[in-house]
């Protein structure tokens, strides 16, 4: 008879150290968002001499990155 | 308020600053070459954990001692409920050098932030974390190429199941997420972390040396509160200096683990 491995506390699917690691990890894709999109408004602001596509690119930004999180794991 | 009473007795209270952290020992100015302070507390870091990890599996009984007890305790917290969780009980075992190395180094190097005399957290200066911090980024990317190959390396990035006209906007996403600011947010945490708390500690105890030493009875008063304080915050450290160590670990586990996880 195979014994199953020992069991941490941690083994239930929704909770220990992958959930906790994952709450750590969310502020790269924020920045991601904020820093890509942002810096395309920038880019976009200097090259038409608007200045308010900064902004947009911003709001877009964190908008998909909350949208990835959701769907990486917000989603069952 | 207290600044007010300073400055109307005349007293000069210099703020600590950026500048408490360049201790140079060898040479005085910023070349590559100056030893500094930090520099010589991560090398007696390395000699005190191979010291320490020698002499606790030295002699190993099935009854550890004191010293084969911590040791054994700690590599079995990092082995089970980082690396086992995080990378899966099929790979994990080949990248626990690593994690009990990177737990172990940046531990120690916090808690150098307030061990007397020593008292000075080595990852204050951004270039220790930044070299932690590359070894976690071309680790797991390694192990991401070689496990799915170049193109399907950035294929993986981006999770199944996305509806399709949002995808390449999610590919951007996902790379910037992983080759730039995941390496910048890993090091810039256990960084910010460590200056923000020593230069508190040094507003305290600097704060509570100057009160005692040159204020009236009332700033003295207050003087001795910033020094309580000063001991209440060097314990919120302590608890700052392992929950770093604890979270850079992590996420070199959970960036392994999703290198080497299958997406599609």
């Amino acid at each position: 008879m195979v014994t199953p491995p020992p069991r941490t506390p941690y083994d239930d699917e929704h909770d220990g150290p992958l959930e906790e690691a994952r709450a750590w990890g969310v502020v790269s894709y924020l920045l991601a968002g904020l820093l890509t999109f942002g810096g395309l408004g920038l880019l976009a602001d200097h090259l038409l001499g608007t200045s308010w596509l900064v902004l947009v690119g911003l709001l877009t930004g964190v908008g998909l990155a909350f949208y990835l999180i959701w769907f990486r794991y917000g989603t069952p | 308020m207290s600044a007010l009473v300073l400055a109307a007795q005349g007293e000069g209270f210099t703020p600590p600053g950026k500048e408490d952290f360049w201790w140079p020992i060898l040479g005085s100015d910023t070349s590559a070459w100056t030893l500094t302070r930090p520099a010589v507390m991560a090398l007696l870091s390395v000699a005190l954990l191979a010291w320490f990890l020698l002499a606790a599996t030295r002699h190993r009984s099935i009854i550890p001692g004191k010293l084969q007890f911590v040791g054994e305790g700690a590599y079995g917290f990092v082995r089970e409920s980082i690396g086992r969780d995080l990378i899966g009980s099929k790979d994990f075992l080949r990248f626990m050098p690593l994690l009990f190395t990177q737990f172990s180094v940046i531990l120690l190097n916090n808690l150098f932030g307030i061990i007397p005399f020593v008292q000075y957290p080595t990852m204050s200066r951004y270039g220790f974390p930044v070299a932690l911090a590359a070894i976690t980024y071309f680790t797991f990317h390694a192990v991401g190429f070689r496990k799915k190959g170049f193109v399907g390396y950035f294929k993986d990035l981006v999770p199944p199941g996305l509806p399709g006209w949002i995808v390449p906007v999610i590919f951007v996403l996902e790379f910037v997420d992983k080759f730039i600011t995941r390496p910048l947010t890993l090091s810039l945490r256990l960084f910010a972390n460590m200056f923000a708390g020593h230069l508190l500690l040094l507003v305290f105890i600097l704060g509570a040396e100057h009160m005692l030493l040159t204020g009236g009875p009332a700033l003295k008063v207050a003087g001795v509160l910033s020094g309580v304080l000063a001991i209440v915050m060097t314990f919120f450290e302590l608890l700052v200096e392992v929950l770093q160590a604890y979270i850079f670990t992590l996420l070199t586990a959970l960036y392994i683990g999703g290198a080497l996880a299958e997406e599609h």
